[in-house]
């Protein structure tokens, strides 16, 4: 089973049952249920003229795991970043590097089940998010990632 | 998925610090140093034109009439499904290109091109409504809608095809309009030439990524002419696009990118006998 990818918000009820194959004891919740938090957490920005990209990356992590994700950005763009996770009581973060590893995020705040990080890129090229399950009552936590620029 | 470079990419990186799990996240990562279970998500996310555009539109106000190439009718299915695939990818940033133009007749056109590619892959279903809404919103020049529309387009014609366990097709419509794309932001920098504007072409995680989806296609379609010249276009895209960020691109290397690009849309488009 692949632990990250990405899908499109409209065909979410495949992936529903995918994330469902884990079983007890491991990822509970859905991919498009974590998604929902992530939109949740995007709502201000889309107010503020932030275009939310359709597709967007998921899967289901263990505590205290990151995952990166390598992904293009574009000086001139600002970018923010919203994850989210249906699981309660659960603590997620996500941050922007640089291709040199480097910490490179404006902005980032955590709530809870959701989590966000802004960036204005200093320059065009790799970036990589870092997604965390910080602590889960869960063996294994779904998430969702979505991203939005304007 | 195989996509080794982007582990390369990450393994470049040495560890001076951890990931933190206080509130604070730490100030450096080591991508490589991460627990198995937690190696890189395995997908890149093409970014849609519109995140291109959007910083062009930024960067001032460039000749769009000049860069876009109106077609001769209908964009008509040549080769097999894997060109026409990258013909659809191209046709489609051909639209975004109309829009800048504020060309209505060539987006119409586009639209009713976009429909009939996607028919020959059997993927109509899923465009039609928006290859319709292209064409009504072209209409009335409502640009900001098209450009979204297009964008969706670009989005329904890949989940379609991924649908249809066609997911390397769906690589194939990303790459056409990256090259076309490409090929066009190369001309808009080339012309008005800048620091800034070169370094959106510093696009190595999706050249590498695009290298990797057609050596996983099958050996008889890597054979293939225009699978062939398209993997030995990026080889030599890579180095000319910059290696590390924030390398300066010269305007030598912006045009000789866009030449390449420029020549492997041409044989996107060349009918096949």
């Amino acid at each position: 089973m692949k632990r990250g990818f990405f899908v499109k918000r409209t065909f979410l009820a495949t992936f529903a049952a995918f994330s469902l194959l884990s079983g007890p004891g491991t990822a509970r919740g859905t991919i498009d249920d974590a998604l929902s938090f992530a939109l949740e957490a995007a709502q201000g920005s889309v107010k503020e003229g932030f275009t939310v990209r359709e597709e967007y990356w998921g899967g289901d992590l263990p505590s205290g795991q990151p995952k990166p994700i390598a992904h293009q950005l574009f000086k001139g763009n600002e970018y923010w970043f919203w994850m989210g996770t249906d699981c309660k009581g659960a603590k997620i973060s996500v941050h922007v590097y640089d291709s040199a590893g480097k910490l490179a995020e404006d902005e980032f705040w955590q709530k809870g089940q959701k989590a966000a990080a802004r960036i204005r890129p200093k320059r065009t090229g790799t970036y990589y998010l870092l997604v965390e399950i910080e602590k889960s009552p869960d063996e294994r936590t779904v998430w969702s990632l979505a991203y939005g620029f304007r | 998925m195989n996509e080794r470079i982007l582990c390369a990419l990450a393994g470049a990186l040495t560890l001076t610090g951890t990931a933190a799990s206080s509130g604070a996240p730490a100030k450096t990562i080591a991508v490589n140093q991460f627990p198995k279970e937690a190696q890189l998500v395995e997908r890149v996310l093409v970014p849609v034109p519109s995140e291109v555009f959007a910083v062009l539109d930024k960067l001032g106000k460039p000749n769009w009439p000049d860069v876009l190439r109106p077609q001769k009718g209908l964009a008509t299915p040549a080769g097999g499904k894997e060109q026409i695939s990258l013909l659809l990818g191209v046709v489609i940033a051909e639209g975004f290109i109309a829009v800048e133009a504020e060309n209505g007749e060539e987006v119409k056109n586009i639209g009713n091109s976009v429909r009939s590619l996607a028919k020959a892959i059997g993927v109509e279903k899923a465009v039609s409504r928006r290859a319709n809404s292209i064409v009504e919103y072209a209409e009335k020049r409502r640009w900001a809608e098209v450009r979204k529309e297009l964008d969706l387009a670009l989005t329904d014609v890949r989940q379609a095809m991924m649908e249809l366990n066609s997911e390397s097709l769906a690589q194939l419509v990303s790459l056409g309009g990256w090259l076309r794309g490409t090929e066009a932001l190369s001309t808009v920098v080339g012309k008005s030439f800048s620091k800034d504007g070169a370094e959106l072409l510093h696009q190595p995680v999706l050249v590498e990524h695009f290298h990797v989806q057609l050596q996983s296609l099958p050996e008889k379609t890597r054979k293939e002419g225009v699978i062939s010249k398209i993997l030995s276009g990026l080889h030599s895209i890579r180095p000319l696009m910059g290696t590390e960020d924030g390398a300066s691109i010269s305007e030598k290397d912006v045009r000789e990118i866009g030449k390449i690009c420029a020549e492997l849309v041409a044989s996107v488009n060349a009918k096949t006998k």
